[in-house]
């Protein structure tokens, strides 16, 4: 008795710590620390179908043969349930050790997979992974490491459930649904981060802003649906042009503008013109016809132009636009003190 | 109900009322023992899960009804009744089959040690009530 008052208490505190967990990565982390407290296992595993990915917690004794058995029937199992094939292939696949088992006890380095527990990751009907625990002894598990299995089953649904809703509100606010590029909002506060940075710590940084030349008149002529399929296509190109650590938001209307850390002015030139050369050389499919745009881009770069704000940045970045604009579109202009 | 014959009582009953009424006692007794393992959400998911897949082959199965409080199968007893009792009893069967093997996918043997002693004696019956009648 006293020792399932201890366990009920372990179990306890293994679902909070599930539950005070804020992405996924730390809830399997919170379930990996605490599971060997309660059951005697080799390899504990979770299973998000986005991605896909499989996050598995092992003994640092695990062979490959006994993961690559782990891997398969959590796959297996997931389809089975209904969700149809996930290729083996396509799994990122994070592998964690650590030390559940006293030195002497290594496992077998061909050990293969003998018995588990497997239970769906699921709400309201929806099943959006699974969780396992893996044993390479036959009959590791009884009937009471099952109900407490599940009961971790559940708290895990429904935290990531929690945090999956709390994603898709935090993307509302930071995406712009048009385009899939950040919006507005998310690019002010990025860009007070970066100036931050490149202000107190002497890093450059430029900004560039881009506006589509003439597209009132697709608009006008195609309408505003194909109008918006312009305005993603060109998003895919600017996302396509970036590097990694740059941002691209949108600004409204036709005007996006990228942020880009640690680039010289030079730099931020070669990506703006790179940029400006693949949406000219684009056909863009609008109604039945194809036709070709162009972009006029401004840049401004910190410390180049002495800007001491995030404000006066954005304003040369501006000006610069204009400056392009004023000198016949489809160009990159550089901010020029002179031209004001 | 005697293992080997009917009652007065059953004899009575259409053939496809009795083998409702004892799947209906089976699935009841199912859902008893492994939702004390696993719980009735899941449980009920993985009963949806069943019934879709063998629905596909015994039309009849998709009149069942699954909640989190177990299953129903009075919606099916209509039909049923039209239906060679056979059929029925295939159609169950197969139903009883395949969450067996979902049970075992994702417990190895653990739910199948504490259901099998208990539903193996009724799938029996079953057949002896097919045979009879």
């Amino acid at each position: 008795m006293r020792l399932v008052f201890r366990n009920l208490n372990i179990l306890r505190s293994t679902i909070n710590a599930i539950s005070m967990s804020l992405d996924l990565k730390e809830i399997v982390e919170s379930a990996g620390t605490n599971l060997p407290n309660l059951f005697d296992f080799s390899s504990f595993g979770v299973l998000w179908k986005e991605g896909p990915l499989l996050y598995l917690y092992q003994d640092e004794s695990c062979p490959a043969t006994f993961t690559d058995d782990v891997v398969k029937n959590m796959v297996r199992i997931f389809s089975l349930l209904g969700q149809g094939p996930i290729d083996v292939e396509s799994i990122h696949l994070r592998v964690e050790k650590r030390k559940f088992r006293p030195g002497q006890m290594m496992m077998d380095p061909r050990a293969t997979l003998k018995s588990h527990l497997t239970f769906p990751l699921a709400l309201e009907e929806e099943i959006f992974g699974c969780v396992s625990l893996n044993n390479d002894q036959p009959n590791a598990f009884d009937a009471q490491d099952l109900q407490f299995f599940s009961v971790i089953g559940y708290q895990m649904a429904a935290t990531l459930k929690h945090f999956q809703r709390f994603s898709s509100v935090k993307d509302m606010a930071t995406y712009d649904t048009l385009t899939n590029l950040h919006n507005r909002r998310y690019f002010e506060e990025r860009l007070a981060v970066e100036t931050q940075k490149s202000f107190y710590g002497g890093t450059s940084l430029s900004l560039v802003m881009v506006d589509i030349d003439h597209f009132k008149k697709v608009n006008d002529t195609f309408g505003h649906t194909e109008g918006d399929k312009v305005l993603f296509e060109t998003a895919a190109l600017l996302k396509a042009s970036v590097r990694k650590k740059d941002t691209v938001a949108r600004y409204g209307g036709e005007e996006f503008v990228l942020i880009l850390p640690e680039a010289e002015l030079e730099e931020s030139a070669v990506i703006a013109e790179r940029v400006r050369r693949l949406v000219e050389k684009t056909f863009f499919e609008v109604g039945q016809e194809r036709i070709r745009l162009t972009l006029s881009l401004g840049i401004s770069n910190f410390p180049s132009h002495r800007a001491t704000s995030k404000e006066e940045l954005m304003e040369m970045a501006d000006r610069a636009l204009y400056q392009a604009k004023r000198r016949g579109r489809n160009q990159v202009c550089i901010y020029d003190p002179a031209q004001g | 109900m005697s293992m080997a014959t009917l009652s007065k009582g059953e004899k009575e009953k259409k053939p496809s009322d009795v083998l409702l009424d004892l799947y209906s006692d089976l699935l009841t007794e199912i859902w008893e023992v492994v939702s004390a393992l696993i719980g009735e959400s899941i449980l009920e998911l993985l009963f949806i899960l069943a019934v879709r897949k063998i629905a596909e082959k015994y039309r009849f199965l998709t009149l069942l009804k699954v909640s989190d409080e177990g299953i129903s199968l009075e919606g099916a007893r209509e039909d049923c009744g039209k239906m060679a009792p056979a059929e029925v009893h295939r159609g169950f069967q197969n139903l009883i089959t395949h969450l067996f093997d979902l049970f075992s996918a994702l417990a190895g043997g653990v739910i199948s040690r504490e259901l099998f002693p208990k539903v193996f004696p009724r799938v029996k019956e079953a057949e002896r009530v097919i045979s009879q009648k």
